[in-house]
């Protein structure tokens, strides 16, 4: 827990949720030490704010999903801290936004208040099964394949796949998830990590959390069904650990496994997930030569 | 493209309905998923009202949702995972069965 954070908002000003931000963000900041950065003005002069935003963890407010002030932060080379969605936040809230006004009723007040005290309330309070049990061994060899001046990893041994690039290793009942060297790369820095929650059942195939680089938000496809028994903790304060580490220290969740005898018939072993990657990395250098 | 993307997780991919659904009373053509999406499955359509079209549905990755991600008005939306998880694994079955 820090005593003084840098927040950004989007500040948009043509659409409800971006108004909302700002408010958000005064509301953070007023009666704290916590300093505000205009996303505006910070385009155009770095000097004003680098201090502040390198010197102290970043929280960043984003109106709507074009997430214009978490872009700002990846342009400006900045990790995230934590990050909040207005509209994300509304449609878990039950709280529909006006389209037709830019003004904030007492109703929009009102979900600027709640977001910034649980912002406020979270911070004080770490969940405490946040933690590993289980020691996973490290990947003894893998497999590569290289393209131009890209170098792609496989484990060869002891992992398992899914054809959405996400990785699942298995001890007795228990099993952690990541993704995939490969799709690490495409995302490029990682500035931002989401868990799943702690506790909650996930079924094959449904979200479990989601990684945000400048260039996109992917969302983790679990490969398996499961109880997410713990999360790394470490990824929300240092995320770029998926991309210098993806298989180890770049874990995700780690799962208790409910049905896994009949569901790894949908994973892939190495030498599959590894046909997939080829044709993957092929398509991307097309299309990039395309585009 | 489609040719090499003709099946996911052993099943045919044209058998899987997954993919973006516009939603033009929401949608600003800012184009932001059509920049984003690497796999060609929205197309521009300039000169028409309709500006941007999902064309290659089965280009669409299984269960990739990122590009509504990218939306800022919330316009995109895909099927129900559970949905189609269960097809994939009905058709699997099936499959299976006839070998």
């Amino acid at each position: 827990m820090s005593d003084k954070y840098a927040v950004l908002p989007c500040n948009g000003l043509d659409k409800c949720a971006g108004q909302m931000t700002k408010e958000i963000a005064m509301l953070l900041c007023e009666g704290t030490q916590n300093e505000m950065i205009c996303p505006v003005f910070y385009r155009v002069a770095d000097a004003r704010y680098d201090k502040i935003a390198k010197e102290n963890p970043l929280l960043v407010v984003d109106g709507c999903g074009t997430r214009c002030a978490s872009k700002l932060a990846g342009e400006k080379g900045l990790k995230i801290f934590r990050k909040m969605t207005v509209t994300e936040e509304a449609q878990k809230r039950g709280v529909t936004l006006p389209t037709d006004t830019l003004r904030l009723s007492e109703k929009e007040i009102a979900l600027c208040t709640a977001m910034a005290d649980e912002f406020i309330k979270e911070e004080t309070a770490v969940p405490e099964q946040m933690v590993q049990a289980v020691e996973f061994p490290a990947p003894a060899e893998y497999l590569i394949h290289k393209k131009d001046k890209f170098i792609f990893r496989v484990p060869t041994e002891g992992f398992y796949f899914s054809e959405n690039d996400c990785w699942l290793q298995v001890v007795g009942n228990r099993a952690r998830i990541g993704i995939t060297d490969f799709m690490q790369q495409s995302l490029s820095d990682i500035m931002f990590f989401t868990p799943p929650p702690v506790g909650v059942e996930l079924e094959q195939f449904d979200e479990a959390g989601n990684v945000e680089s400048g260039k996109a938000v992917f969302e983790l496809i679990c490969p398996v069904s499961g109880k997410v028994v713990a999360v790394n903790t470490e990824l929300l304060t240092a995320p770029e650990r998926i991309n210098e580490n993806p298989y180890e220290q770049g874990w995700v969740a780690e799962l208790e496994l409910t049905n896994f005898d009949e569901e790894k018939d949908f994973l892939l072993n190495t030498a599959d997930y590894m046909k997939i990657l080829k044709k993957k990395v092929d398509e991307f250098h097309v299309n990039k030569q395309k585009g | 493209m489609s040719e090499d993307k003709d099946t996911f997780m052993g099943v045919p991919r044209d058998t899987i309905d997954w993919k973006p659904t516009i939603d033009y009373e929401k949608c600003d053509y800012c184009m932001e998923c059509f920049d984003f999406c690497p796999h060609h499955v929205f197309e521009k359509r300039e000169n028409e009202p309709i500006k941007l079209v999902v064309a290659n549905p089965l280009n669409c990755v299984v269960f990739c949702r990122a590009c509504s991600k990218t939306c800022g008005p919330d316009a995109l939306t895909f099927p129900s995972k559970a949905e189609v998880s269960k097809k994939i694994k009905e058709t699997r079955e099936a499959m299976s069965s006839h070998e």
